[in-house]
């Protein structure tokens, strides 16, 4: 174990592995102490975590007539 | 019925029941498709081509996993063969992933105008970034971070091992949100 200083490159690699899920753990005391105290931290945790929500809230309907083309495709069209 | 009955059903040969689950699914199906490809017609293609697949390998599900996770894997592998058919544009290499983390925060995300994701401007953006990933890249991020696959889950359905994974998915964020950081700077 080295017991040099938690650097923020460290914090923000342990954000995008974990997205802060294990930070209870005592392996992560250093990190999470860290990340309680530097603001440049606690912004990229929130930008990937937006950048996530982003993504997820991003949706395409089936365009209009996909649904019979693809019963028809599989012709289960007089099964609908 | 739910998704058990049905599948029962529809390897006996009722019709009815495979339409029934293909209906369920095919909405999820196709907009997996196309935050792979992020193109309308290739994403309905391969909706078309992975229902292909489930129907003709219907009788070999044996429900050990969810219909769901072997519905991704089927158009994970689609998306994949296309991908590599047209292996046209070279993607951001991730070998070194140190220059993810140098970090100038310039901008504050937080007053962006981008309120939602139905905002046509953000939606360059995101797809622009998400371009610029290796389909692999892109598959792990989206069945695991969009989807809200579990990492087990995600290395089913992609065929590598959970530390894999963790390290895809581990680049993919921090490169995404390095993206989007910048195009909100330019
Ligand atoms: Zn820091």
């Amino acid at each position: 174990m080295k017991k040099e200083k938690v650097t923020c490159k460290e914090v923000m690699r342990h954000i995008c592995d974990t997205l802060g899920e294990d930070l209870q753990s005592d392996r992560c005391e250093d990190i999470r102490k860290h990340l309680e105290e530097c603001s440049g931290c606690q912004n990229y945790f929130k930008t990937v975590e937006i950048t996530i929500d982003y993504y997820k809230k991003y949706n395409v309907k089936l365009p209009d007539g996909a649904h019979e083309r693809l019963m028809k495709f599989l012709d289960l069209e007089d099964c609908d | 019925m739910d998704d058990k009955e049905l599948i029962l059903k529809a390897q006996q040969g009722d019709k009815k029941a495979l339409a029934r689950l293909v209906k369920e699914y095919e909405q999820t199906i196709y907009n997996f498709a196309f935050k792979i490809c992020r193109d309308k017609n290739k994403a309905e293609h391969i909706m078309q081509e992975t229902f292909y697949s489930f129907v003709k390998s219907l009788h070999q599900f044996d429900g050990k996993s969810k219909l769901s996770t072997w519905l991704y894997r089927i158009v994970s592998n689609h998306c994949l063969m296309l991908a590599r058919k047209m292996k046209n544009r070279p993607f951001v290499s991730m070998d070194d992933d140190d220059g993810l983390f140098e970090e100038k925060y310039a901008v504050d995300w937080t007053t962006l105008p981008y309120k939602s994701a139905e905002n046509e401007e953000l939606k360059k953006i995101l797809d622009n970034a998400i371009s610029k990933l290796s389909p692999e890249y892109r598959m792990v991020f989206l069945l695991r971070d969009v989807e809200g696959l579990s990492t087990e889950e995600t290395a089913q359905v992609t065929e590598l091992s959970v530390p894999a994974v963790k390290s895809r998915l581990h680049r993919a964020r921090a490169f995404l949100r390095k993206e989007l950081n910048e195009a909100f700077q330019g």
